[in-house]
């Protein structure tokens, strides 16, 4: 039956569909680039009163964009890759979470939980000085710079979280399921991959996206570690300047309108995808 | 299962022998390698800051690039802060350290110094050109900002009798002092030569007076490395006699400091 035309539709046999709840306040993409722009600008006002000779906080930014944008794209590298490491990592802790062996759940049960309650800074020090700057295999010296080892150290809470993910996801699937592909002798590892997780998969991505945020805008923590990210990049920049107080607001607002304008769109598009795979 | 932990265990000790060995071998290792690693800082005008291209330069990046020129080989700025600098070292990730780090009791313990030191910081005071202060006795009784916690404030009003208006970190005395709540700013010469390349403070104020209480830096290798210290100790016994060091001062625009202008006088002849 055609949907299209909803005059020729019989009433009853038209789902009942509540209106899609939308969030009281929404800023547009756009108007919250606005917004922050604003924000910057007021922020640097305090220039007014400095000399004509100097550049304006503007032009500053503008002189050092190139630098700082480097280095916000370096925070994106650390955390796709971070994100990658930990969800295919995170996958396996998530099903030996479910694990039929006593055993393994338990151990999987104590890292995932270890993981997930470590501040993520105090594992990205135990990364950073644990790990040493090179390994020789095999009289190949392979170096580890310092922002491969903070892409461990943000690995493994990634990890954790996704293991929960996965877990609460396969564990939101009915019973019934695993009784029917039972049923059709489908063994468990098959009933796993053939028919939970494909159907998890929906279930899984706003949370996944969530972790995903988080995780973007957690890389600059490895700022105190000394990876040359951008917010260390922001600091050196602001010291290049002479470290001049009004400075300080609009070079670190810049910091903060990268990460939002970044952030915010998935924040944007998690939301949707929620409404789209509620659960009803 | 045995054989493989058993082989397993062997491969890691081979690494840690391996990994130690690297750390204690010198000039050779940095030959073989074809880069000399310097630990310099990033965030210290005009001794070690990034420019719009994101390169680190100044004063000690070009001292590190001598070292490298004299080596033959290629350079390598790490940018170092002062809570990783010493691991750094000691973990082999630098093989020396030019990163305006003072000279301590404590740090010689864990690191080799390069002898002749190579800098000296002063204490010093950013004054207003009108205040017309030409000795450190005419700070007698007048308000001067300072660090609160810096270890000289004290020393500094028991020598010249200043009335000390402490506040925290640099920024907040440094605006006190616009203000006028002081007369001028009692801080590392270092920094404040730092602050005089701007145009918001070359204007109004100067550093009149002769920097007191030196606080020297050093150059810093890992313990027993002794070809790398032996090559820097030439190196640095070098600079003062061709003035390398009150070449690059001026070079970056700041005033050559006493001590740089001393040692060049004493080896100039040797």
């Amino acid at each position: 039956m055609k949907t299209t035309g909803s005059g020729n539709r019989l009433a009853v046999l038209v789902p009942y569909r509540p209106a899609p709840a939308r969030m009281p306040v929404r800023i547009g993409p756009l108007s919250a680039a606005i917004l922050c722009f604003c924000a910057v600008m007021a922020a640097s006002t305090a220039w007014a009163e400095a000399g004509p000779t100097m550049l304006s906080p503007l032009q500053i930014i503008v002189k050092w964009s190139p630098l700082l944008l480097r280095g916000f794209v370096f925070n994106i590298a650390i955390s796709l890759l971070a994100m990658l490491l930990g969800t295919v990592a995170g996958l396996g802790l998530g099903l030996a979470l479910l694990s039929e062996s006593r055993l393994l759940a338990a151990v999987s049960w104590l890292v995932t939980q270890f993981f997930r309650n470590a501040p993520w800074l105090v594992l990205l020090f135990f990364v950073m000085f644990l790990v040493p700057f090179q390994v020789t295999l095999f009289k190949t010296t392979i170096p580890l710079p310092d922002w491969i080892k903070a892409t461990v150290g943000f690995a493994l809470p990634v990890m954790a979280n996704v293991a929960e993910v996965v877990r609460g996801a396969v564990r939101s699937i009915p019973a019934t399921q695993w009784e029917a592909a039972e049923s059709l002798s489908f063994t468990r590892r098959q009933t796993m991959w053939l028919i939970m997780l494909p159907q998890c998969i929906k279930r899984m991505l706003p949370p996944w996206m969530n972790i995903y945020a988080l995780v973007a805008m957690s890389t600059v923590l490895a700022s105190i570690v000394g990876v040359s990210e951008m917010l260390t990049l922001t600091a050196q920049v602001h010291a290049a300047e002479g470290g001049r107080p009004e400075l300080f607001a609009p070079l670190y607002g810049f910091a903060l309108l990268c990460f939002f304008l970044y952030c915010y769109p998935i924040n944007l598009w998690t939301a949707r995808l929620e409404r789209r795979f509620r659960v009803r | 299962m045995r054989n493989m932990l058993r082989s397993m265990m062997a491969g890691a000790a081979v690494l840690l022998l391996l990994g130690s060995a690297q750390a204690a071998d010198g000039v050779d290792a940095i030959k073989q390698r074809g880069t000399l690693n310097v630990g310099v800082k990033a965030d210290y005008k005009p001794f070690g800051y990034r420019d719009p291209t994101g390169n680190v330069v100044g004063i000690e990046p070009d001292l590190a690039a001598d070292i490298a020129k004299r080596l033959g080989v290629k350079l390598e700025l790490v940018p170092v802060g002062a809570s990783n600098r010493i691991e750094f070292l000691q973990q082999g990730k630098v093989d020396l350290l030019i990163a305006t780090m003072s000279d301590r009791p404590e740090r010689r313990r864990v690191v080799q110094v390069i002898e002749p030191l190579y800098y000296s910081d002063y204490v010093n005071i950013l004054l207003n050109k009108k205040a017309g202060i030409k000795d450190w006795a005419d700070l007698k009784g007048k308000p001067v900002c300072a660090t609160s916690g810096a270890w000289y404030n004290k020393d500094v009003a028991k020598s010249y009798g200043p009335e000390i208006v402490a506040f925290d970190g640099s920024e907040k005395p440094l605006f006190a002092m616009k203000q006028g709540n002081c007369i001028g700013y009692v801080y590392d010469q270092t920094f404040l030569q730092g602050k005089l390349l701007e145009d918001e403070w070359k204007t109004d104020y100067d550093l009149p007076l002769k920097g007191v209480l030196p606080s020297p830096w050093m150059i810093a290798v890992a313990l027993e490395n002794a070809s790398l210290q032996k090559l820097l100790e030439d190196t640095t016994k070098d600079w003062m006699k061709t003035g390398f060091i009150v070449a690059a001062e001026k070079k970056w625009g700041i005033t050559p400091t006493e001590y740089s202008l001393s040692m060049h006088e004493q080896y100039k002849d040797k």
